[in-house]
């Protein structure tokens, strides 16, 4: 144990002090503040207040809670899966740099070096996450709050699973990788690619009825819902309870993706719980056997 | 003395790149062994075989007595490597770095610190340990890595190319440490190098080319076979060489002269008595005996 926690005491140092891996990890939540700073704000803005049924007119701390709680739940969605993949960077810059070689001449196991780095990884990730969460709460309460109690557990609680859910998906392709072109070629894909196809930069609802399809079958997308919903139920209750039609608010959780539908048959919230829980178990299940399995470089 | 390392006809094939063949031979407990080589002879890939980095196609190792495919754990512990680069973490404190590796044998607390401080005197890091190690001179960061192999009190210590790039002074400091730890705690040095100075102070030299076993032995054996001895000879005039008959160059203020070895250096000046008022006989040097070996020349890193 004193192995184990003395490398994730290292890993966990590297990282904060990598100034390098720890910047870029916080690219995509800043390429999303940008985005939502400068114009997708306004275009959610004007999109929702469009769409409302006349003659009703709701306050401007409601639409501006209503644009904040999806802000920070892309960024959070998002967050905890490209911090994931960066933070784990560590385990293929050991390989690429060689300090993989000084590890491996001790009596260490393979096995406890790849405990280390997940668990690393895990600690890295959730405390830039959290604090991440902690600072788009205090945004949500300057722009207009509507959560409960139970909304901010539920939606840490979602931070911690997509986390292990990135912890362990990057485990899994970072075992593959060896070298320094790899991790910048992953790391741009994962930054770019991630925010598109979990539904961060846009909703899962404004894409073609194919890519839709696809994108169901992608696990992390069922967490980006969950984070969606307890971060907007809140607010959208509030807007019910201001006269918005029961119709609006279903159609309005379609557009957010709060509501996901697989095949045309709606995801019920316990059921992404399921998903996203199966899944980082199977993920995790599989770095296991990698790692059993992996034997000595040929 | 017992044999620490025994290794018989080991062989090691990337495709069909045969990078070490069938290659057999013995390291005593607490020598200085040296295994030379030109890059790409199969130096690397026997070390990394040895560590447990790599397996081996056939052949069969013992490392004091283990066998590393299945005692590896065993064998790692009794190891200490010091690798051609540095491989510690260069954001990381010299301190932090010590405290990680040191972990990884269980040495953590009072006893890792106690260790580091014997290693602190030994090797001046002192002022070293709060450092950044990304942040350290040539010299000071390879004392560190230096101080990472010996963390565990290793029986055997791999040294590859450590000196390569060194100032003087962090090369005599490193090799005095050396001498000391072999002396006081009879550990076995393992080197591969490119300074055939070094090599000359080895209790036992290999010398591999193409993966293959070119020639062994002590200094004196390798030299006595493969180079011959010479003659400084001072205050006489060319002309009086010349009337040696043997092969000679001329230096500053003297001449040197080449013969086969001591027995016909004796003979010649036991035969112009007249002439040898003032002279030193000489071996040839390790370099002599690489090229004749090899056909190359190591020198500082680069084969000519």
């Amino acid at each position: 144990m004193k192995v184990v926690s003395a490398l994730i005491k290292r890993n966990v140092k590297l990282f904060f002090k990598d100034k390098g891996m720890f910047f870029t990890s916080l690219i995509t939540p800043a390429i999303l503040l940008v985005l939502y700073a400068t114009f997708l704000g306004n275009v959610y803005r004007d999109s929702f207040t469009a769409n409302l049924p006349e003659g009703l007119n709701l306050s401007e701390k409601l639409i501006d809670g209503l644009v904040g709680s999806q802000l920070i739940s892309s960024i959070l969605a998002v967050s905890c899966v490209t911090v994931a993949f960066c933070s784990n960077f560590l385990m293929v810059q050991d390989k690429a740099n060689g300090t993989v070689k000084d590890l491996r001449i001790s009596p260490v196991k393979p096995s406890l070096l790849s405990l280390s780095y997940y668990i690393s990884t895990l600690i890295s990730t959730l405390v830039i996450c959290f604090t991440a969460a902690a600072l788009c709460l205090v945004y949500t309460a300057s722009v207009g709050w509507y959560l409960s109690v139970s909304d901010v557990f539920l939606l840490l609680a979602d931070v911690l699973l997509l986390v292990l859910f990135g912890t362990a998906l990057s485990s899994i392709i970072n075992t593959f990788l060896s070298s320094q072109g790899q991790i910048s070629a992953v790391g741009t894909i994962v930054s770019a690619g991630y925010g598109f196809i979990c539904g961060a930069y846009m909703p899962i609802s404004s894409f073609g009825d194919g890519l839709q399809k696809v994108i169901a079958f992608l696990p992390g997308t069922y967490g980006t819902s969950l984070v969606r919903n307890h971060s907007m139920q809140g607010v959208l209750g509030a807007m019910q309870e201001q006269g918005v039609p029961s119709e609006v608010i279903h159609e309005l959780k379609d557009v957010l993706d709060c509501n996901l539908y697989f095949f045309g048959t709606k995801v019920a919230v316990p059921v992404m719980y399921v998903i996203l829980g199966v899944t980082v178990a199977a993920l995790i299940g599989i770095y296991v056997m990698l790692n059993i399995l992996k034997k000595k470089d040929r | 003395m017992q044999d620490i390392i025994r290794i018989d006809h080991l062989s090691k094939s990337f495709g069909d790149v045969k990078a070490v063949r069938d290659l057999s031979f013995r390291v005593k407990e607490g020598e200085l062994f040296a295994f030379l080589g030109v890059n790409g002879a199969g130096k690397s890939t026997t070390i990394n075989i040895l560590c447990g980095q790599l397996s081996k196609d056939s052949g069969s190792i013992r490392i004091d007595g283990a066998d590393p495919d299945r005692n590896a754990d065993q064998i790692k512990r009794g190891l200490g490597v010091v690798f051609q680069t540095s491989v510690l973490d260069s954001a990381l404190s010299v301190r932090d770095n010590l405290e990680s590796r040191a972990a990884l044998y269980e040495i953590t607390g009072a006893e890792f610190r106690s260790r580091v401080a014997e290693l602190s005197e030994l090797l001046e890091l002192d002022e070293l340990l709060g450092r950044a190690v990304g942040k350290l001179s040539g010299g000071q960061r390879r004392r560190v890595d230096i101080a990472r192999a010996l963390l565990h009190r290793p029986k055997i210590l791999i040294l590859d190319e450590p000196t390569t790039g060194l100032d003087p002074q962090t090369r005599k400091l490193l090799w005095n440490v050396i001498a000391r730890l072999r002396k006081e705690e009879n550990m076995t040095v393992f080197l591969t190098t490119h300074y055939m100075e070094e090599a000359a102070d080895a209790d036992y030299v290999v010398i591999i080319d193409s993966g293959k076993i070119s020639a062994e032995g002590t200094p004196l054996e390798l030299k006595n076979a493969y180079s011959g001895d010479f003659i400084t000879i001072y205050g006489i005039d060319e002309d009086t060489v010349k009337s040696l008959g043997t092969d000679y160059e001329r230096l500053r203020d003297a001449y040197r002269l080449s013969v086969p070895d001591t027995r016909a250096a004796t003979e010649l000046i036991v035969k112009h008595p007249e002439i040898f008022c003032d002279y030193e006989i000489m071996k040839g040097k390790m370099d002599d005996v690489f090229l004749a070996v090899t056909g190359r020349k190591l020198t500082g890193g680069d084969e000519q």
